[in-house]
């Protein structure tokens, strides 16, 4: 047994905590009345303080417990929580934060003492209580006297070593000892009800005395003790030739110890309570139980509802997605087998297909669950970061965020972080005016920035939305033409959705002076490039003084689509079923031309029409049929119509990667196994419409 | 580039011949995952030109290169002899080169291996593609330098 095996789930929790004490910090920087908030602030420190002590890391043990002692006088009412100290902890979890990355990169937390922050919080506790800090350590002192007498009074209750059994060969061990002239002591430690890894720290005690002599039993078995299946306390029989004191002072020293009974043992008491043993076992299991419903609902008060969730190894669910993908593989291969001997093919036979297509489906779906994560995770760090930025830039802002419980695929929600955070930075630095313009204009001098995710069919949409000036296309537009992007032919050609457009270029921006928030112009582009890499898109729409909004359109699964399959002359294509809106039939007389560009005009929209066999250079046919089949597919609010030879039905398609050597045009979004074996490509309507 | 990737401080290496038109090449046996059939081969639009396609081969999707036209020999004629040669190459993926024949495994030592001396700016392009010759029996085997083979060419030649 290790400590580094808890290191994953120290950085899981720590991460949780800081994430839930950056949260309360900001209600209460609001409500510095608030009680419950504190008292949440409270124990998350505490819990991360116990945390980073368990794992050895002392500088953090050190930084939370200031930041605990603090927290400690704000509950107990003596001092009041003001701007300047929600500053000092702010820096505090920033300085956390670091520790936890540095750790999670080396398992170390690094050099960095932070002493001006501690000194910070020591000299706001001083100022806020008009106390000597020295003194409070001392009445703390005194308390915890107080309490290990009081303590005293139940000690009979506690030695529960007591009721330990030896085995033969295990009372052989303690009567050699014995004879050898070692001590032999029996051993109750308690660990407080607030650890956490309580395993940790039983696995520490157990350290610490083995060090000192050897450990011939425990209660309960050690096996337990490191699986955590066990309360608040654990009984060893011990064997050493330290003295009692020597040994107590070692378990002592292990933090978030409650306390520790011991005495020496005798080999006769052993005797005597073997037979004593089984008639008070009973007796004693009861106490032990009557505990229990004391300590329940403690527990469960201390711990509010956190979301709860099994983490899973990503790798782990790759594997199954893959079984799945084979499984829908194995069911295309049935379903064309079918269809190729329909004769024959027997009632059984269709049963048995759709049976397997049932349990793909659900097996696809529940896969898909596991892997969703609630967008939550990502957008919650948001709102501290306006509030800093909030400073940082002098502008008032304030940050509205709904559809926080919206559900992505796990591998888009960990890209997704960056990209959004830099379209709010830009909203805040970009979007909003600084505080007299908005005055001036009269619009509310606090401006507003909203992030909202909702599901929309197969998609996952989230808007960045600002009420501030929005984009001024006449100053993109020169300033595209001054940096060389464009010439001013050009600009003279484009209209205001392909002036935004500009702003997605790499090595643009609009900012007049480059702040270190945003306008280096390394921005847009990057955030484009990442949305599209997770095969989602993103669009701007903004009215000059009223603000711009900014919609990201995400796929919710990325691995299996439905798909609708297509040929053209003898090869076959897939189009992803949810950017088809209808499917027609155009007769060749109505195409008219716009442009010099082929058009059909749908229900009264012109839809322009895309000769797929032209655009992926299929080889040319000899006559031109009558009537086209054209697909209609969609894009935001714009479409198009793809013409093809033959329509094959609809069918679900497991995405492959089509390799690393090939150059893929974006038009083609990856390859898919058909039934028969045959690859066939999966056609990206986004990047033709 | 590496010319002398192929190279190891073993004394003697396999090669796999292979047969393009008349002439006779040898792949280090350390790259091949596998031989194949030739096989339906999926068309894949606006790739670079020596691309025939790519293939499925047990589930996965492979592109297929015609190592006749990144040679500047004339277009492959397909035929029963004709095999793919799956190569793994060190960055773990899979690329398959379309052959005319394979026909022997050849152990040959090192001492039997002339290096080719390429200059770096040479005319001669096919240079580029060849580690060595290797001498056998009454016979020379011109040994491909997979990694400059299946690398990208330098110059931009595709739209």
């Amino acid at each position: 047994m290790d400590v580094s095996q808890y290191l994953e789930i120290f950085i899981d929790e720590t991460k949780e905590h800081l994430q839930s004490l950056n949260e309360h910090i900001l209600v209460i920087e609001k409500e510095p009345e608030n009680v419950d908030t504190i008292n949440e602030i409270f124990r998350a420190a505490h819990s991360l303080k116990g945390m980073a002590g368990t794992m050895g890391f002392k500088r953090m043990q050190r930084l939370t417990h200031d930041m605990e002692n603090v927290f400690s006088e704000v509950r107990n009412g003596k001092m009041t929580v003001t701007a300047d100290l929600v500053d000092t902890l702010f820096k505090c979890l920033d300085a956390l934060e670091e520790y936890l990355t540095n750790i999670q990169e080396t398992a170390e937390e690094g050099t960095e003492d932070n002493e001006e922050i501690i000194a910070a919080l020591n000299k706001a506790v001083e100022v806020g209580t008009g106390e000597q800090p020295a003194e409070k350590t001392e009445t703390k002192q005194e308390k915890s006297e107080a309490k290990a007498s009081s303590d005293g009074e139940k000690d009979e209750e506690n030695r529960k070593y007591k009721q330990l059994v030896l085995a033969d060969f295990e009372k052989h061990a303690v009567q050699e000892a014995k004879e050898k002239g070692m001590h032999i002591f029996g051993i109750t430690v308690f660990i407080q009800e607030t650890c956490l890894l309580k395993a940790a720290r039983a696995f520490l005690v157990f350290k610490a005395l083995e060090e000192m002599g050897e450990i011939i039993k425990s209660v309960p078995a050690v096996q337990d003790i490191e699986d955590e299946k066990f309360e608040f306390d654990f009984s060893v029989i011990y064997i050493t030739k330290e003295d009692i004191e020597k040994v107590k002072a070692a378990i002592l020293n292990v933090s978030e110890i409650q306390s520790a009974f011991m005495e020496e043992l005798t080999v006769e008491a052993e005797a005597k309570q073997e037979v004593k043993q089984e008639e008070t076992q009973q007796v004693a299991n009861a106490p032990q139980t009557a505990s229990k419903p004391k300590e329940k609902p403690q527990t469960k008060t201390s711990k509010p509802v956190v979301n709860r969730s099994v983490r899973v190894d990503i790798e782990k669910l790759d594997v199954l997605m893959n079984l799945v993908s084979e499984l829908i593989i194995a069911k295309n291969g049935l379903v064309s087998a079918s269809t190729h001997d329909a004769n024959q093919g027997t009632q059984g036979f269709n049963e048995q297909i759709e049976y397997l297509e049932r349990i793909t489906t659900n097996l696809h779906e529940s896969v898909m669950k596991v892997r969703m994560m609630p967008i939550e995770t990502v957008v919650n760090k948001f709102p501290r970061m306006i509030r800093d930025l909030t400073k940082k830039l002098d502008k008032k802002m304030e940050l509205y965020m709904s559809g926080e419980d919206t559900e992505l695929d796990r591998t888009v929600i960990d890209e997704i972080g960056d990209p959004l955070m830099h379209l709010l930075r830009n909203a805040a630095d970009h979007g909003l005016e600084s505080n007299e313009e908005r005055e001036r204009l009269g619009k509310p001098s606090v401006g507003s920035i909203f992030l909202n995710a909702y599901q929309d069919g197969n998609n996952v949409v989230i808007e960045v939305r600002d009420d501030g000036k929005g984009i001024n296309t006449e100053a993109v537009k020169n300033s595209a033409i001054k940096k060389g992007v464009i010439t001013p032919e050009q600009a003279e050609n484009l209209n205001e959705q392909e002036i935004i457009g500009l702003l997605f270029r790499p090595a643009f921006s609009t900012a007049e002076k480059v702040s270190d928030v945003s306008g280096r112009g390394v921005g847009l582009d990057v955030v484009k490039n990442n949305i599209e890499t997770l095969g989602g898109d993103i669009e701007v729409t903004t009215k000059l003084g009223e603000g711009s909004t900014f919609t990201i359109r995400l796929p919710l699964t990325l691995a299996i689509i439905q798909a609708l399959m297509v040929e053209l002359g003898d090869e076959k294509y897939a189009i992803p079923l949810n950017s088809i809106q209808t499917i027609e039939d155009v007769n060749i007389s109505d195409i008219k031309y716009v442009q010099t560009k082929e058009v059909i005009n749908l229900r009264g929209s012109v839809i322009p029409l895309i000769r797929l066999d032209q655009v992926l250079d299929c080889p040319p046919k000899e006559e031109e049929p009558e009537n086209l089949t054209v697909v209609i597919v969609s894009k935001g609010d714009k479409q198009a119509g793809l013409v093809v030879d033959n329509l094959m039905g609809q069918q679900e398609i497991v995405i492959k990667p089509l390799g690393k050597y090939i150059n893929i045009h974006k038009i083609i979004s990856g390859a898919t196994i058909l039934g028969d074996g045959e690859v066939a490509l999966i056609l990206d309507a986004n990047a033709l419409v | 580039m590496e010319t002398n990737a192929i190279q190891t401080v073993e004394d003697t290496k396999q090669y796999i011949v292979v047969k393009l038109g008349n002439e006779q090449y040898g792949i280090d046996i350390g790259y091949i995952d596998n031989i194949v059939r030739m096989q339906m081969i999926t068309r894949v639009p606006k790739a670079q030109p020596y691309f025939k396609g790519v293939i499925n081969l047990r589930g996965e999707i492979i592109p297929v290169m015609s190592i006749r036209v990144k040679l500047n020999l004339e277009e492959d004629q397909f035929t029963y002899a004709t095999r793919i040669i799956i190569i793994k190459t060190n960055q773990q993926a899979l690329i398959g080169i379309i052959v005319d024949e394979v026909k022997e495994v050849v152990t040959l030592s090192e001492v039997d291996v002339e290096k080719v001396a390429y200059d770096g700016n040479a005319k001669d392009e096919m240079a580029n593609y060849l580690s060595g010759v290797g001498k056998m029996e009454n016979e020379l085997l011109s040994i491909l330098n997979i990694n400059t083979v299946i690398a990208e060419k330098t110059e931009k030649e595709n739209g």
